[in-house]
């Protein structure tokens, strides 16, 4: 049985999720902490991405990113090919899993007391250390369940990746394409036995994880 | 945070084509629609020993195919299961004109699960009461879906049986409907209804119109020589019995 779509996935959906994370949490703040026009409408389109058929998303993502798109010339200029390769997946499912994320940040920011945040910053403390030592660390249950869900999104995209990275066995068929492409050509055994690992695997990880976040935290 | 942002960004994004890694081995990749699954399955190791190329099959349904060849996707190959979405490629000049090619016909069946009591006959059974669910490929987009209300509509049975109607999204996954039981019967492509779950009987081919299923090269493809060689191999001596084992009639035959 061909275990490349596990490893694919493990790196795609780690990928997503680092990127996730490195754009998700200044977002969340931004949006938990600061008033600035347009504000309402930066969180309704954070959400978006839940909202439309994934397969639709991923069809203008597709377009938007193909040699003729509009970001995908910029790229091309730069020798950058992003439709139909991991990388494509990686953007899928950053796509699909931003907003999960965002929302559980947002939501545990906004539950920091900001008078904590004052108090820091009237002891001399800088913006970005404020951040580190104070609100971060108190946001750390949201941040983290909002971790969880956006890499279980990640891991379980099916829609977008399929648009944009197409389902290319060895190249960039994930697990949740190469078990829908198992299941289509009446192999049950062995998409059963994907599905199986699969889902043996995430809920060690994710076990492993909590354990090691009740004893940080 | 932002400056590992920054990192992560440019990891992810940077262009990591391998300058070495030189494949001695040519890769085909073939694009092709879902009703193929079983018979390319069989076709690929064929194909493989007799040019010394890689097959790689990406199945799908025909119109997501088609999108993403227009947008440059990656396929040397595209098998469609039906003539206009090669043709539309045609028209912005995505495929190479002179190797389209018709290699198939397509046929649809009647089909219902081996476990249900009542065993169908011809399409007009459908309107029997226990009969309470029947599943066609979506019309709108799916060309056996269109086949079929092609056929029911012929003999008057469309606006009676509508209300009983469950739609696939492709003809593997309305067969799926039938396979599981969800529903009392259906009507599929005889390419895909040879499974265990299965009973499928022929619907007269008079009733709809002609599923032409057409080939061609990809213009973008690296090696087109290869992809007319299986195009050609699909329809050669090797190919064809194969092709017909799994219910598609071949040119010459119709």
């Amino acid at each position: 049985m061909d275990l490349f779509p596990l490893w694919l996935s493990l790196k795609v959906s780690v990928t997503a999720t680092v990127l996730t994370l490195a754009t998700g949490l200044p977002l969340a703040r931004l949006l938990a902490r600061r008033r600035f026009p347009g504000r309402d409408l930066a969180e309704t389109v954070v959400v978006l991405p839940l909202v439309l058929p994934p397969t639709v998303l991923g069809y203008y993502l597709l377009v938007l990113i193909s040699r003729q798109g509009a970001v995908g010339q910029v790229l091309d200029a730069a020798g950058i090919e992003l439709a139909f390769t991991w990388r494509a997946a990686v953007l899928a499912a950053w796509v699909g899993s931003s907003a999960l994320f965002i929302k559980a940040a947002q939501a545990g920011f906004e539950s920091v007391d900001g008078r904590l945040e004052q108090a820091a910053r009237t002891l001399g403390r800088s913006e970005w250390s404020v951040f580190w030592s104070i609100t971060l660390p108190l946001a750390s249950r949201a941040v983290m369940a909002g971790t969880v869900l956006a890499f279980c999104r990640a891991l379980g995209d099916f829609g977008i990746t399929l648009m944009v990275a197409g389902s290319i066995p060895g190249v960039t068929q994930t697990t949740p394409l190469a078990i829908y492409d198992l299941v289509q050509s009446n192999r049950m055994t062995e998409a059963n036995t994907l599905s199986l690992i699969a889902v043996a695997t995430v809920t060690l990880l994710l076990m492993g994880l909590g354990r090691l976040a009740r004893l940080r935290f | 945070m932002t400056r590992a942002g920054l990192l992560a960004l440019l990891l992810v994004f940077a262009p990591l084509r391998p300058a070495d890694a030189q494949p001695v081995q040519p890769t085909l990749t073939v694009y092709a629609a879902a009703d193929l699954q079983m018979a390319f399955g069989e076709l690929k190791p064929l194909f493989e020993k007799v040019s010394g190329a890689r097959l790689t099959l990406v199945m799908g349904s025909t119109g997501n195919l088609a999108k993403q060849i227009e947008h440059g996707a990656p396929a040397d190959v595209f098998f469609a299961a039906n003539e206009s979405f090669v043709d539309d490629l045609k028209a912005v000049g995505a495929i190479i004109s002179q190797t389209r090619a018709l290699y198939a016909q397509g046929r649809i069946v009647l089909a219902f699960p081996k476990k249900s009591t009542s065993s169908l006959r011809e399409l007009p059974d459908l309107l029997r009461p226990e009969v309470r669910r029947i599943a066609i490929a979506n019309p709108a987009h799916a060309p056996y879906g269109r086949a079929a209300q092609e056929a029911l509509e012929r003999l008057g049975l469309w606006d009676r049986l509508r209300s009983k109607l469950v739609y696939g999204e492709n003809i593997r996954h309305t067969l799926q409907f039938i396979q599981t039981g969800a529903v009392e019967g259906g009507i599929v492509a005889l390419s895909v209804a040879d499974v265990p779950e299965v009973t499928y009987v022929p619907i007269d081919p008079k009733l709809y119109t002609p599923l032409n299923q057409v080939a061609a090269v990809v213009r973008r493809s690296p090696h087109p020589e290869l992809g007319a060689a299986f195009i050609q191999f699909v329809g050669g001596p090797e190919g064809r019995p194969i092709m017909k084992r799994y219910g598609f009639l071949l040119p010459g035959e119709f």
